[in-house]
C-alpha cells in the first residue's frame, strides 16, 4: 500500500448541530486532515443510503453520516433515531457489499463539539490509510 | 421552464481569511471552465457593498440565472447573498454558497492542499446550483392573540408583555386562581418574596383589558399551524360569582374537609375556599371534583354569591401562538424516604415554606410539632442527584438557595436554634452564592455526605440522623426536633394531557423539550408554540419570569408581521409515482403527511403549513415520488458526484 495514499471522505452533516460543529471547528482555527468534504442536508433523517453508496461507487474511501444526539438532540425531534434505524441496517448491506465497515460512521456531533469532529476525522483518516483505496478494492473484483 | 443554467461564481477572499491560505484567483480561474459557468470573479469582500454589486450587476448585464458564492459559511452571510440575488430580480433560492472559509482556509494549513480543496467545494456547489430551482415563499395571516397556559410567573409574565405590546392574551390556568407556586413559595432574594411578585404582577393583569383570565380551564383541543390555530378551551364553574366577599361563612358550614394543596397539606380546607389570601379572582370557589351540592353554602350566603347550577362551557379562541408555562409539581417524597410520613416533625421545604409565610397556617411561627424546635436539619438534594432509590438524577436548581435563605431566615428570628444543613454539594450558583457565605457567618452548620445518603432515625429518645461525614471522614450522629426535606421539582403529573393536545414532545428527564436548549431554547420543536418556566425543567422563579419574557418575545417576533411564511424547503409529493403506501405518513414527526383519495387513487399528501423540512420522508419513500424542495435527490446527488471531479 502507498504510504501517500490520501483518502477521500464525503461527510453528510445535518444543518442544525454536526454542520455547526464543523463551523465552530473553523472559527476556533483547530487543524485537521484536509481530506472531508462536508455535505450539508437539514437533518441526518434526510440522508438516504442510497447517496453513501453513491459516495462509495463514485470514488469515495470513506463516509461519515453526522447528526444531532440522541435522544433529544434533533432539531425536527427523531430525525436522528431515524438514521440510526436506516444506518444499523445499512451496515448489514456494506458487508454483504465487501466494504469494511471502517469506511462507514455514524456519529453524533452536537453543535458545541467541534473537538469531536476534529477527533472522528482524524480517526477516519487513520483507519482509511490503513485500510487502502475502496477503488483498488473493487476494481480488483 | 426549462432554460440553460447560467451561472456566477464569486470567490471571496475575505481580507486575507481566506485568500492567505487559498489561492483564490486559482480557484475563479478553475470555477470557469465548470459546465454552466459563465462567469467567476474574486473579490476582498463579497459581502460588503461593492462585492454585493458585483452579483447583480452580472445578473442584470450577463443573464446569469444561478449564483454560487464560495466563502463562509451559509450560517453566516446566507441570508445577506439571497437577498442580494432577490433585489436583482433573481428567486432568491437559485443561490448556492460553497463554505471555503469554516471549512477550508481556517483548518488547513497547506495552502496546495487547501486551494485544491476549495476548488472541489465549489464544484460541487456549482452542481447543485445548476439543479436549483425557484421556490416560492407561501404566506398566510396570523391572528393578533396568543393562548398562555398556565398562571404562574413565568405565563403572567409573558401575558403581560404580549399585551403591552398590543396583543390580547387568552389566559387559560387551570387551579382557581393565579399565582401559581411562586405565590406559596420561594425568596426572589432575602427580602423579596415570589407572593410579592406575584400580587404585583395580579395586580397588573386585573388592569390589563388586553388579557382574558380564565381560571378553572383548562385546553382541550388544538388544531391549525403557526400563526393560526384554533383551539377549545373548558372552562369549569367556580360556582361563586363576584357579588362574594369572601366573608367566609359558607366555609363554616361546608360539610367536606380535605387536606389543603395551598398549605401542601399542613392545614384542612373545605370544597368550598378561597385559595389563599391574595388569590384572583378575589373571591372563593366551589372545588368541582368533590362538592356533594348539599345545598349548604347556598343558604348561609348573604350575598346570593353561590350558585351550584352552574355547567361546564367550551369556548373556541382562535390564536395565533400557544405558550406553555404549566410549571412543575414538588417532589413528594416515598412513605419512610427519609422518614416521611412517620413523624409529624418531619416536613419538606415546601411544607416549610408555608410555615415562614406569614400569610401561611402558623403566621410565620416556625412551629412544628407544636412548638417551635430547638434544633432543625435541612436534608439536601431529596428527590433529586440519585441520592436515594425514587430519586431523579437531576438538579433541581432551587433547593440549596432556597433552604440557605431559610436557614438564615430561622436563625435571623430565632438565635437559639440550632441549624443543620446536610448536604451533597451546595449549589448556589451565581449571586446566590453570596446567601451561602451569610449561612456560614450566621453559624448554620454545614454537613457534608457523599454517596451514601445520611439515615433519619425514629427513636423514642427523639430524632437523630446518622451519617458518614465526608470532610472529617468520620460517622456522625446529630439529633434535632425537626427536619426539613429539601424536596425538589418533578414534572407535572398532568403533563401528559398537555402533550396530549398540543403534541410537544417530553425530553428525558420527563419535562417538556426545548426545539434546542442553547439556540432555541424558549421554542418547542412545532413553530408557533413556545414554552416557559419550570415546564422545561427545574428553574428559579427569577428564571422563570426572564423566560416568560422570552417566550413573549419569541411570540411576538412570530405574529409581529401580521403574516407567516411557511418553511419553503418542505417535502412535496410527486403524484404520478406516488403508489400510496403510506411510508412517510408513520416517519413524519409532524403528521404533516396523510393519504387521500385522488381520483380513486391512494396518494400522499403534505400539508404544507405543518411540514418542517425535515426530509426523513424523502429518505424513507421507496419510489421517489416524496422530495424536498431545496434538498432533492437529484441535487444532493449531483454534488455527492461532483465531490470526485
Amino acid at each position: 500500500m502507498s504510504g501517500d495514499f490520501e483518502p477521500k471522505i464525503v461527510v453528510f452533516a445535518c444543518n442544525w448541530c454536526t454542520y455547526a460543529a464543523v463551523d465552530l471547528a473553523g472559527t476556533s482555527r483547530m487543524q485537521y486532515p484536509h481530506n472531508v468534504r462536508v455535505i450539508r442536508v437539514m437533518c441526518s433523517g434526510r440522508v438516504d443510503p442510497q447517496f453513501v453508496l453513491e459516495a462509495f461507487s463514485k470514488g469515495a474511501d470513506g463516509v461519515i453520516v453526522a447528526g444531532c444526539h440522541p435522544p433529544a438532540d434533533c432539531h425536527y425531534s427523531e430525525g436522528n433515531f431515524k438514521a440510526f434505524r436506516r444506518f444499523t441496517l445499512f451496515r448489514r448491506l456494506l458487508d454483504s457489499l465487501g466494504i469494511e465497515r471502517e469506511r462507514f460512521r455514524l456519529e453524533w456531533i452536537s453543535a458545541s463539539e467541534a473537538g469531536k469532529w476534529v477527533q472522528v476525522v482524524n480517526e477516519m483518516v487513520n483507519d482509511l490509510k490503513k485500510l487502502g483505496p475502496l477503488r483498488e478494492k473493487l476494481e480488483v473484483r | 421552464m426549462h432554460e440553460e443554467p447560467r451561472i456566477g461564481v464569486y470567490i471571496c477572499h475575505c481580507g486575507l481569511n481566506i485568500a492567505a491560505t487559498v489561492d483564490v484567483k486559482e480557484v475563479a480561474e478553475y470555477a470557469k471552465t465548470l459546465p454552466n459557468v459563465v462567469v467567476a470573479r474574486d473579490y476582498v469582500f463579497m459581502c460588503s457593498e461593492p462585492g454585493q454589486n458585483l452579483i447583480k450587476d452580472d445578473i442584470k448585464n450577463l443573464g446569469l440565472n444561478r449564483v454560487v458564492v464560495a466563502a463562509c459559511s451559509p450560517s453566516m452571510h446566507e441570508p445577506t447573498f439571497r437577498s442580494a440575488v432577490e433585489s436583482a430580480g433573481l428567486n432568491k433560492y437559485l443561490f448556492e454558497m460553497a463554505n471555503i472559509r469554516e471549512h477550508c482556509s481556517w483548518v488547513h494549513g497547506d495552502r496546495k492542499l487547501a486551494t485544491e480543496k476549495a476548488k472541489d467545494l465549489v464544484r460541487m456547489a456549482v452542481a447543485k446550483a445548476a439543479l436549483l430551482e425557484p421556490l416560492e415563499e407561501k404566506e398566510f395571516p396570523v391572528y393578533n392573540s396568543v393562548l398562555v397556559l398556565g398562571g404562574g410567573v413565568s405565563g403572567m409574565r409573558a401575558a403581560l408583555e404580549l399585551a403591552r405590546y398590543g396583543f390580547d392574551v387568552y389566559l387559560v390556568e387551570r387551579s382557581p386562581t393565579l399565582g401559581g407556586k411562586a405565590a406559596l413559595i420561594g425568596h426572589v432574594d432575602l427580602q423579596t418574596r415570589g407572593s410579592d411578585i406575584v400580587n404585583k404582577m395580579i395586580e397588573l393583569i386585573r388592569r390589563n383589558s388586553r388579557i382574558h383570565v380564565f381560571t378553572n380551564s383548562e385546553l382541550i383541543e388544538l388544531k391549525g399551524f403557526a400563526g393560526n390555530y384554533e383551539c377549545k378551551i373548558r372552562v369549569y364553574p367556580r360556582y361563586v360569582n363576584e357579588r362574594c366577599n369572601s366573608c367566609g361563612e359558607c366555609e363554616e358550614v361546608c360539610p367536606i374537609d380535605v387536606a389543603n394543596e395551598y398549605d401542601f397539606g399542613l392545614s384542612r380546607r373545605k370544597a368550598i375556599f378561597l385559595p389563599f389570601k391574595s388569590a384572583y379572582p378575589p373571591y372563593y370557589v366551589v372545588d368541582h371534583r368533590i362538592c356533594t351540592k348539599c345545598g349548604e353554602c347556598t343558604r348561609v350566603c348573604r350575598f346570593n354569591a353561590i350558585d351550584l347550577t352552574e355547567e361546564p362551557k367550551e369556548l373556541n379562541l382562535n390564536v395565533g401562538a400557544l405558550i406553555i408555562a404549566t410549571g412543575y409539581d414538588a417532589y413528594r417524597p416515598l412513605k419512610g424516604e427519609y422518614g416521611h410520613g412517620f413523624h409529624n416533625n418531619i416536613v419538606t421545604l415546601f411544607q416549610l415554606e408555608r410555615l415562614l409565610d406569614p400569610e401561611g397556617p402558623t403566621r410565620g411561627e416556625l412551629i412544628i410539632g407544636g412548638k417551635v424546635p430547638r434544633s432543625i436539619a435541612f436534608i439536601q438534594c431529596v428527590g433529586s442527584r440519585n441520592t436515594t432509590p425514587n430519586a431523579r438524577s437531576y438538579c433541581s436548581r432551587m433547593c440549596c438557595t432556597t433552604a440557605i435563605t431559610d436557614a438564615i431566615k430561622i436563625r435571623e428570628k430565632y438565635p437559639y436554634v440550632d441549624v443543620y444543613i446536610v448536604y451533597k454539594d451546595i449549589m448556589t450558583y451565581g449571586s446566590d452564592e453570596s446567601l451561602y457565605l451569610e449561612a456560614g457567618r450566621r453559624l448554620v452548620r454545614f454537613v457534608k455526605f457523599e454517596e451514601e445518603p445520611p439515615s433519619v432515625v425514629i427513636s423514642p429518645e427523639g430524632i437523630f440522623i446518622d451519617l458518614y461525614e465526608y470532610t472529617i471522614q468520620e460517622r456522625i450522629r446529630i439529633p434535632v426536633d425537626a427536619v426539613v426535606l429539601s424536596t425538589g421539582m418533578i414534572p407535572r403529573r398532568d403533563l401528559e394531557d398537555v402533550v396530549r393536545v398540543t403534541r410537544v414532545s417530553i425530553g428525558g428527564d420527563g419535562f417538556l423539550r426545548e426545539a434546542h436548549l442553547k439556540l432555541a431554547p424558549v421554542e418547542s420543536p412545532t413553530k408557533g408554540i413556545f414554552l416557559a418556566g419550570a415546564v422545561t425543567g427545574p428553574k428559579n422563579i427569577m428564571e422563570s419570569i426572564r423566560m416568560g419574557s422570552a417566550a413573549a418575545a419569541k411570540a411576538m417576533d412570530l405574529l409581529s408581521k401580521g403574516k407567516v411564511v411557511a418553511e419553503p424547503m418542505i417535502a412535496s409529493v410527486n403524484e404520478d409515482i406516488c403508489s400510496g403506501c403510506a411510508i412517510c405518513v408513520g416517519v413524519c414527526p409532524y403528521d404533516a403527511i396523510s393519504i387521500k383519495l385522488v381520483d380513486s387513487d391512494r396518494i400522499a399528501h403534505v400539508e404544507e403549513a405543518l411540514c418542517m423540512g425535515c426530509g426523513s420522508c424523502v429518505a424513507a419513500c421507496p419510489s421517489g415520488a416524496m422530495q424536498q424542495f431545496g434538498f432533492k435527490d437529484k441535487q444532493v446527488r449531483a454534488q455527492v458526484l461532483a465531490a470526485f471531479g
